[in-house]
């Protein structure tokens, strides 16, 4: 079955996202060919896209123009892929399961009543329509679910699908813009760093980062004995700085600190995808969960299935005493 | 103008989960709010007590037992609750649940309605947009900060590496937040006492018509490619055969080490 597939691209400062070829190459496969994929990249005016339709490598660049699409938007870029949906005659709308996709995703499916399939990491079409693997209860389980009909919204995993290599689009339009600026309820004000942390992570050879599971704050000193014995230092999942257990700058993770030591020990940790993205480069995992199911062992190198407050000052002790 | 949080009721994070068909075995499993609402409530919260809300409402869709996720709210300092009745089953297409969340809130002059940025069991991270797009509400996701300045609603929303987007939004928006936002307050043993007399609105909703909605397949654990090697033994026996492992496996030596 071949059917026209629509991805909505992304720029960045170097042209057009890594997030984008990897779309295009899920859409090149859905619809039998890169010659079914149309791609949406909203624009305030036209002459920004220059250059561009020479590495976008889909059947055809759809340009959507107008001074309400110069800045992105929920509800500006939402109009500017359903106006390209139409134009495209798309059976389906892929997106990047990222901020961008969160905001502009549900709108989209909103106005076409009906729902997304989200975290989606593997697609294909079935007699009854799409079949979207995706991911549930954070990581731990993987869905099939069957998309409610046609237009189809996806978002779709970072990684899940290699990035298709750049090259020209077979064919641009513009179309203007269906929203003016007045329109939009949304207002981009600006863009800014988040304030840098002052303990540097990625310098050290040795991570003990600490999660959830450990229970209380009360509990962390476990952790950093353990980090004393290996010479490491102390991170954290999300969920414990979140929960004010430890600073924010020991935050490990897709919106923490990218780690790449020898060794990492993961403790009482589950392993949630935008945890791994941020320790995936140590050289060697260790797990310490007291589920065996937890997707931090699909991370790890070596694992103990055990009761952390338990194990780690076992592991300290052990640590020492093998000197 | 009131501030609305919709609220879900989830299994508890820490039960043994089980795949059973297209879904988990909820025999047995104890229930408690979606960890990313506690922080949609507290935003409310917070709303209200800056002078931008009248009152603070929490919405869930769920089954008769949910209602207990509303209780906490209310004890939280929620005023009013707003529980839809329906199957747990029907809570698997999102577009059905947004549906029949969008009704209630258009009936309760919202300002601002907060959501979380995903559920913990299904993990769509899309209700509070679909419920947006379906009111035309504005809608921002991933929100780590939220402040009225000069009348306007500022978000804050987490980008990618590091980086926040700052927008504003025309009333009413729904916000989607992101854990950390805030801090959730706990509940008071007074707030506790005096949840029993706050209303709690039920509806029963229709059951979906069928056809036309997210279906779920299958559900399974993840295949894993290189899987850790699991250590056997007593816990002293695992922790004794770790050390040497991490030392090949990492190359390092520890402190103390004889060099
Ligand atoms: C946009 C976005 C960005 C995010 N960014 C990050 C990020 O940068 N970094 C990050 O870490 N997360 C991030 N998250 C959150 C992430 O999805 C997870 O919620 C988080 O990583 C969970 O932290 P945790 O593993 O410590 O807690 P949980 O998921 O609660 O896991 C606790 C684990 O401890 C185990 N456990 C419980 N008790 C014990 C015990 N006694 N002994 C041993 N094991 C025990 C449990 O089996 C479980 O596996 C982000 C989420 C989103 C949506
Ligand atoms: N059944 C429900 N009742 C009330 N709110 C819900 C329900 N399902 C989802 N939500 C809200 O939508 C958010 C995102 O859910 P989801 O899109 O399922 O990941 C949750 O954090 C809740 O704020």
């Amino acid at each position: 079955m071949s059917r026209r597939v629509l991805i909505l691209a992304e720029r960045s400062e170097n042209g057009i996202t890594d997030a984008s070829y990897e779309l295009l190459e899920a859409a090149s496969r859905l619809a039998g060919g890169p010659d079914g994929v149309s791609a949406v990249l909203p624009v305030g005016d036209a002459s920004e896209a220059e250059g561009l339709r020479e590495v976008l490598s889909a059947g055809e660049l759809l340009l959507v123009e107008g001074p309400a699409l110069a800045a992105p938007t929920a509800d500006g870029f939402a109009a500017a892929v359903l106006h390209a949906r139409e134009a495209s005659g798309a059976e389906c709308v892929l997106l990047p399961h990222d901020p961008v996709g969160w905001d502009v995703a549900p709108l989209v499916a909103a106005r076409l009543s009906t729902a997304a399939a989200t975290a989606v990491s593997a697609l294909s079409w079935r007699e009854d329509g799409l079949v979207a693997r995706r991911s549930a209860f954070l990581g731990k389980f993987v869905q099939e679910v069957a998309a409610p009909g046609l237009p189809a919204v996806v978002t779709v995993e970072r990684g899940a699908f290699p990035a298709r290599e750049p090259g020209p689009a077979l064919s641009v339009r513009i179309l203007p813009s269906p929203v003016g600026p007045d329109d939009l309820r949304s207002r981009l004000v600006e863009i800014r760093d988040s304030a840098a942390g002052g303990v540097d992570l990625t310098a050290a050879d040795v991570v003990v980062a600490a999660g959830r599971g450990l229970g209380g704050p009360e509990n962390l000193d476990i952790v950093r004995e353990l980090a004393a014995a290996l010479g490491g230092v102390v991170g954290a999942s999300r969920a414990v700085t979140d929960a004010g257990w430890l600073p924010h700058e020991l935050q490990i993770g897709s919106s923490g600190a990218t780690v790449s030591p020898k060794l990492y020990v993961a403790c009482a940790i589950s392993g949630a995808i935008q945890h791994l993205v941020g320790m995936r480069g140590s050289r060697f995992v260790v797990a310490i969960n007291k589920d065996p199911d937890a997707p931090i062992f699909g991370a790890a190198d070596v694992g103990i299935v055990g009761d952390a407050l338990e194990v780690i000052p076992l592991v300290t002790e052990a640590v020492r005493s093998s000197r | 103008m009131n501030a609305v949080a919709l609220v879900k009721q989830v299994p508890d994070r820490n039960s043994a989960f089980r795949p059973a068909g297209d879904w988990i075995d909820e025999s047995s499993l104890g229930y408690g709010i979606n960890d990313y609402d506690r922080y949609a409530v507290e935003a409310a919260l917070a709303l209200k007590e800056a002078g931008h809300a009248a009152e603070t409402v929490a919405v869930t869709a769920g089954p008769a037992d949910a209602g207990q996720v509303l209780r906490s709210c209310l004890a939280m300092g929620v005023d009013r609750g707003v529980h839809l009745i329906t199957d747990r089953a029907h809570l698997a297409d999102p577009f059905f649940v947004a549906r029949a969340l969008a009704d209630a809130v258009s009936g309760l002059d919202a300002g601002v309605v907060t959501a979380g940025l995903l559920a913990e069991d299904s993990g769509h991270g899309q209700v509070g947009g679909l419920v947006a797009g379906l009111l035309r509400y504005s809608f921002a996701s991933a929100a780590t900060g939220l402040h009225f300045r000069d009348g306007r609603l500022e978000v804050h929303r987490e980008l990618e590496g590091g980086r926040i987007a700052v927008v504003e939004l025309r009333l009413p928006a729904v916000v989607a937040v992101q854990t950390g936002i805030n801090t959730p307050r706990y509940a008071s043993l007074r707030g506790i006492m005096a949840s029993r007399r706050k209303p709690v609105e039920r509806v029963e909703l229709a059951a979906p018509a069928d056809g036309g909605e997210l279906r779920r397949l299958t559900l399974g654990r993840p295949e894993r490619g290189a899987s850790a090697e699991i250590l056997p033994g007593s816990p002293q026996e695992a922790a004794a055969a770790l050390v040497p492992r991490m030392r090949t496996g990492a190359g390092i030596s520890f402190p103390g080490d004889a060099p």
